[in-house]
């Protein structure tokens, strides 16, 4: 039986993509707040304002506490000799296998909000596919991409 | 080493040079004169300028541009202004693939394009027109070099060694062209055309005509829409025939080569080593009729030419005939895998697949045609049924040694064939819903062209996904 992938992600992630997820409710607090606007301006029936509260209430819910923390628990990889797997998934769980002798390039990536937490994306590209370990600790991302290009290296003889 | 000395392409490409800057002029050009100044004397003017420079401009390209090979290199030196070179190794030189267009065939000359397995549009260069002599002397050093850089490989027993595969018959070749896809491409085109004029389409009048056929009954409606089919039909056919006219596959050393074409002759080489996977595709007008097509997903090449990628090898044939007619050539390829299927209780997830994708538009039906919708939407319903049993019957798997076999619907059938070695990254996806049937999804992704392609099967038995994911996987 193949093993499942072990190790985490950083727990740092867990609050970037809070405040991902905060930074995406604005759109559903001005839609809520526009939708109670006219509301109270044409007199529509009050049910409305609830509906609207409640959207919000609920966006606020799905997107800052469940998904984040549903993706995080979820969320494994492992690099091994051969090999890098990875799985992921909210509602889908999704297992991918990346042979090293498949790996063409490895990439770091930061954006402001994981800069600020000390955080980088690192990419995986093979010939024909990209693949992506979300928010690890810098040091652990340079790490990665170094052993990974290593390994992919000595590996590529074999094509 | 001969042909060191630089040298022009044939005078021809100055005009097929006039010609692809009138081309690409033309759009502009036309909106200058429709709604440019007034004053006839400046449109004209104007116009007589813009053609003077892109006559002058395609003598120039043409006088600037100088081929030589040297050294082991193809050397190109272009440009009007800025001077520019390239220099290609013949060792990177991927193919060589000629085509010949009417302005070409007009002078018995050939295009000669230069793949090389570089990623970026640039890498590659085009000689546009030159004789065809010249063009296999060109084919002979840059292959005769390549040949000899590596030259420990015995294959000398192979050289020159070629062999007809499959040349498409008159037969064939009809068969292709009426079972081909095409028709909806030319309806389309033609629908969209109808849209984007509709302003200038005089309705009032053609409504006018067409309310007295309406009272002649809705029989001539049908008629003249069956007409319009049938002359859609047509032209995709002839296109079809033009385009894969005297298509041919030849087996040369380790090279596959395809040449097709009427107007246009294309030939087109593939290494066999850069066969990344073998898919066989059936329509749904030539899958009742046994037959199926034949592509090869090839590496490389460059992002301009997409039809490098995704190789029609064997454009109609017998399924059955594939096997004998390709294994031989394709020796690691195993092409009749046993398939296994997905489990039955795979079928409930197909047919509520279906389901969700018609029910917004029978929604739709039911709600805005009242009486008539709900008719409407027992055949939609019934065809959802049909496609969701068919996808299902053809969704499966097969694991041969080495090899990797997928097949599915979309619309078309496919068979996907890949190899370990080639197959880039596989995955498996579970939802909730197949975790409870303990289904799950499996996708492999090859190489094509510089992009991904690969297959995807939905709702195979859990046990069998893992056995081909453990199948993948390096770590033993």
């Amino acid at each position: 039986m193949v093993l499942e992938p072990q190790k985490r992600i950083s727990a740092k992630a867990l609050s970037v993509w809070r405040i991902s997820g905060a930074l995406l409710s604005i759109f559903a607090f001005l839609l809520a707040g526009g939708v109670i606007g006219l509301t109270i301006a044409f007199d529509w029936p009050m049910w409305i304002v609830g509906a609207a509260l409640l959207f919000f209430a609920a966006f606020i819910y799905i997107f800052v506490m469940l998904i984040p923390s549903l993706k995080w628990r979820r969320w494994r990889y492992e690099v091994r000799e051969n090999e890098i797997e990875l799985m992921s998934g909210v509602i889908v769980i999704k297992r991918t296998l990346v042979p090293m002798i498949r790996v063409q390039h490895v990439d770091t990536r930061q954006g402001p909000l994981l800069r600020k937490y000390r955080l980088a994306t690192v990419a995986i590209s093979t010939a024909a596919t990209v693949h992506e370990i979300p928010a690890l600790e810098i040091d652990e991302a340079e790490e990665l991409r170094f052993f990974i290009s290593n390994l992919a290296r000595v590996a590529d003889e074999d094509v | 080493m001969r042909m060191s000395e630089p040298r022009r392409l044939h005078p021809v490409s100055a005009i097929a040079n006039c010609l692809k800057q009138i081309k690409e002029l033309i759009i502009p050009f036309l909106v200058f004169v429709v709604f440019g100044s007034r004053s006839d004397m400046f449109q004209l003017v104007i116009s007589v300028v813009i053609l003077a420079f892109v006559l002058i401009s395609g003598i120039l390209t043409w006088l600037r541009y100088t081929y030589r090979l040297e050294e082991g290199e193809l050397r190109i030196e272009y440009g009007v202004f800025v001077r520019k070179k390239r220099y290609i190794p013949f060792e990177r030189i991927q193919s060589l693939d000629l085509s010949e267009g009417i302005l070409q065939r007009l002078f018995g000359l050939v295009k000669v394009k230069v793949e090389t397995a570089g990623g970026s549009n640039e890498a590659e260069a085009v000689l546009t027109a030159v004789s065809k002599e010249e063009a296999n002397s060109i084919k002979e050093i840059v292959f005769f070099a390549k040949r000899d850089s590596r030259e420990k490989e015995d294959r000398a027993f192979e050289k020159g060694c070629e062999q007809i595969l499959y040349k498409i018959s008159l037969q064939e070749l009809f068969l292709l062209a009426s079972t081909s896809g095409g028709v909806g491409v030319v309806l389309s085109a033609v629908l969209a055309f109808v849209f984007q004029f509709e302003e200038f389409i005089p309705y009032e009048q053609i409504f006018r005509g067409i309310e007295d056929v309406v009272s002649d009954g809705i029989f001539f409606i049908s008629i003249i829409i069956f007409i319009g089919f049938l002359i859609a039909w047509l032209i995709a056919l002839i296109g079809t025939m033009i385009k894969y006219s005297g298509f041919t596959l030849i087996k040369k050393d380790e090279e596959l080569i395809i040449s097709r074409g009427l107007l246009e002759k294309r030939q087109l080489t593939i290494p066999l080593q850069r066969v990344q996977a073998v898919r066989i595709s059936e329509n749904l007008i030539r899958q009742p009729l046994g037959l199926c097509t034949v592509y090869m997903e090839s590496a490389g090449g460059s992002n301009a030419d997409k039809e490098n990628a995704k190789v029609m090898a064997l454009p109609v044939i017998k399924k059955n005939c594939v096997a004998s007619l390709l294994s031989e050539h394709l020796a690691d390829y195993e092409l009749e895998p046993v398939i296994r299927q997905a489990p039955k209780r795979a079928l409930g997830r197909y047919a509520v697949r279906g389901l969700l994708i018609v029910l917004p538009v029978i929604a739709a039906l039911v709600t805005f045609f009242r009486p008539w919708g709900l008719l409407a939407s027992i055949p939609i319903l019934l065809l959802s049924f049909l496609w969701s049993f068919i996808s299902y019957r053809d969704a499966g798997w097969n694991i041969h040694h080495q090899q990797l076999t997928l097949r599915y619907r979309t619309i078309i059938k496919n068979t996907v064939m890949m190899k370990r070695n080639k197959i880039q990254s596989l995955s498996m996806h579970e939802s909730i819903f197949q975790r409870r049937g303990n289904l799950a999804t499996i996708r492999a992704s090859v190489l094509s062209g510089l992009g991904g392609s690969g297959g995807k099967v939905k709702d195979l038995d859990k046990e069998d996904v893992l056995a081909s994911y453990k199948w993948y996987s390096y770590t033993k």
